[in-house]
């Protein structure tokens, strides 16, 4: 009934990018930092607090002004929400389980509801009673069963509206699909059978007509996404790179990719995957521009050693020049080290993030204009993404001593002037995006919509400001009956 | 010339491919396509399994129907690896990152922790008729 052959199963190692991960390499915890977070029971503690289970849908109560007219839609969000278990917990705040929101404006009520990705590692973790995987910053433990990155994703970086689902994204594996009405997880997505298991990053770049960029990074490669707007696979290409940056995001102008390469490299296969990452500013940051039309043409900018996280959408002017709105840190310390005490409620003292301009001039020079305004989570219009624009919308108010924002900002490039609202030390506020008055058409003409934890009410907050009148604070705020953690990023649809 | 040959009478008698067939094992997979063949390694040592030759080999025509790989064997110790060669092209295919994109299982269902499950996870017990259901989709 069988024949009997010499082929025998081959099996290459499993796990390149992953393994990246393999060697072992335990951080191990250091002692005075674990005593700070014994002492501090920081006020912020909530934006890292665990959420037990999913929230079933509930309306929201209006605390403050009303809601817009015109105002309907539903802002996604996703972020980590669950890092302790008892056998064993998450030492990174960005490897806590994935809980995506939604938060709906309509008919002038709003509402909630959130349910965690529903991932093989959330399902091993729950019948252990441990958190099992490997991550950005937890060294995994001996029990996890990991086939393949998909097995270890938290699917809790951002969420976006693709072809009538939601995807779930990391930036290790592949999207996680679910349902946006009910937030039920479906299956990862597999663009095409040949690419299954390819990395997709969690902040693919989308130009005005839905087209979807996107990179899947793996050390001196990366995979350049080309997708429709329903979320078909146009194309797939692996680039080299000319290092192996940390990559978390990337830009793009309407006919080129901008990929910027910061000086923290992956110099050695560590475990958890931030220690095999070393800072090396003697090398600069690097800035790859790719034409979108054949990605063999390529041009490389050298400027001054900078780190991030985020960058705006690109663009380009007359004369050629590309600019980007980006959030530079001084060093990857906040990623190294500064996000495992985050989780433990430790003030930190690191230098928070500082908005900035990337302008890569058509004759070879780049440069880094800074801003002296402390921002990040930049945002800016959809229907421009690629193109000139004058607004970038981000957080700030970030300090040392309290790494999460308060406040929230817009900067106008055209008069270099910032404009915010701070919530005040009660508040930590999340990313806030950008919703297009319907029927406008100016850049001005929006809101700024996002959610804020109210620290001393014990509950979460969603607010809608006028862009125009940011400073003047929100217009409509509805308050929750819960408390979620602080998000990462999400989408507007 | 005689004398050697009578060294490797020997061996071969000694090795366990002359040891008494006295047990079966039925290894039934249940898969997610319904195209090409599960190709089947079965090893009798750690050291084996861990990177050696493989006691016996199988290939279970999925295409035609088969979901069943017969092993007669002795009773002992095994680990078993597999893959299903969807598309019938004789190899594990791999993405451009060097990912399989193929489904692949081992004995007891087991999975590694980023990399193939160890013998630790994939050993068990052939002893008179043995049967493992895997999971291989």
């Amino acid at each position: 009934m069988f024949d009997e052959t010499a082929m025998i199963p081959t099996r290459r190692t499993l796990f390149m990018g992953a393994a990246a991960l393999a060697a072992a390499r335990v951080l191990t915890p250091d002692r005075a930092y674990a005593a700070k977070a014994m002492s501090a029971t920081a006020d912020w503690s909530l934006a890292t607090a665990d959420v037990e289970g999913d929230v079933a849908p509930r309306a929201l109560r209006l605390v403050h002004g009303r809601a817009p007219a015109g105002l309907s839609g539903s802002l996604y969000r996703n972020g980590p929400a669950k890092f302790r278990r008892p056998g064993g917990s998450s030492q990174h705040w960005f490897d806590g389980d994935g809980l995506i929101r939604r938060w709906r404006v309509q008919d002038g009520q709003a509402s909630l509801a959130a349910r965690f990705a529903d991932t093989p590692k959330r399902r091993q973790e729950t019948e252990v009673g441990a958190m099992l995987m490997p991550g950005f910053g937890t060294t995994g433990d001996p029990r996890a069963r990991i086939g393949s990155a998909d097995d270890a994703s938290p699917a809790n970086t951002s969420v976006h509206k693709v072809g009538g689902k939601l995807w779930a994204l990391w930036e290790a594996g592949s999207p996680l699909a679910m349902d946006p009405e009910t937030l039920a997880t479906e299956d990862f997505v597999t663009l095409r059978p040949d690419l299954k298991n390819m990395p997709f990053l969690a902040h693919p770049r989308i130009e005005p007509d839905g087209r979807i960029w996107n990179l899947g990074v793996n050390g001196r490669q990366a995979m350049v996404w080309r997708l429709a707007a329903d979320g078909a696979l146009e194309d797939a290409q692996v680039i080299a790179l000319p290092r192996a940056s940390y990559i978390h995001d990337f830009s793009a102008t309407a006919r080129h990719l901008v990929i910027v390469l910061q000086p923290w490299v992956h110099v050695r296969n560590a475990m958890p995957m931030s220690a095999g990452f070393d800072w090396t500013p003697e090398a600069g940051t690097q800035v790859l521009v790719i034409d979108k039309a054949d990605l063999t043409r390529r041009r490389i900018y050298e400027l001054p050693p900078f780190g991030f996280f985020h960058a705006g959408d690109a663009w380009e002017e007359a004369d050629g020049t590309i600019r980007l709105d980006l959030c530079a840190h001084k060093d990857m310390d906040f990623a190294a080290r500064g996000a495992h005490e985050v989780l433990n409620g430790v003030p930190l003292g690191y230098d928070p993030a500082e908005l900035a301009m990337v302008v890569l001039e058509a004759g070879g020079r780049g440069r880094l204009e800074r801003t002296g305004v402390v921002g990040e989570f930049p945002r800016g219009d959809p229907r421009r993404a690629g193109l000139a624009r004058r607004f970038s919308l981000h957080t700030t108010g970030e300090r040392a001593d309290r790494p999460l924002a308060s406040a929230v900002g817009v900067t106008d490039w055209s008069s270099g002037r910032t404009r915010s609202f701070d919530f005040g030390p009660d508040h930590v506020t999340d990313e806030m995006v950008y919703v297009p008055r319907p029927g406008g058409t100016h850049e001005a003409d929006a809101w700024l919509v996002g959610p804020t934890i109210n620290l001393k009410a014990g509950v979460s907050e969603l607010h809608v400001l006028d862009l125009m009148h940011v400073e003047d604070g929100p217009v409509a705020t509805w308050r929750a009956d819960v408390a979620l953690p602080a998000a990462f990023h999400g989408n507007w649809a | 010339m005689i004398r050697s040959f009578a060294v490797a009478a020997v061996l071969a008698l000694a090795s366990p491919a002359f040891a008494q067939a006295d047990s079966r094992l039925t290894l039934t997979f249940e898969t997610g396509a319904e195209t090409g063949a599960v190709l089947v390694a079965l090893y009798d040592t750690e050291a084996a399994y861990e990177g050696g030759q493989p006691a016996r080999v199988a290939q279970v025509d999925v295409a035609a129907g088969q979901r069943e790989a017969v092993f007669d064997l002795p009773a002992g110790a095994y680990g078993m690896k597999a893959f299903h060669d969807v598309n019938g092209n004789g190899k594990m295919d791999v993405n451009p990152f060097g990912m399989p994109t193929e489904p692949f299982a081992f004995s007891n269902n087991a999975v590694g922790n980023m990399g193939p499950a160890k013998w630790d996870r994939a050993r068990f017990e052939v002893s008179g008729a043995t049967a493992q259901t895997i999971r291989i989709r």
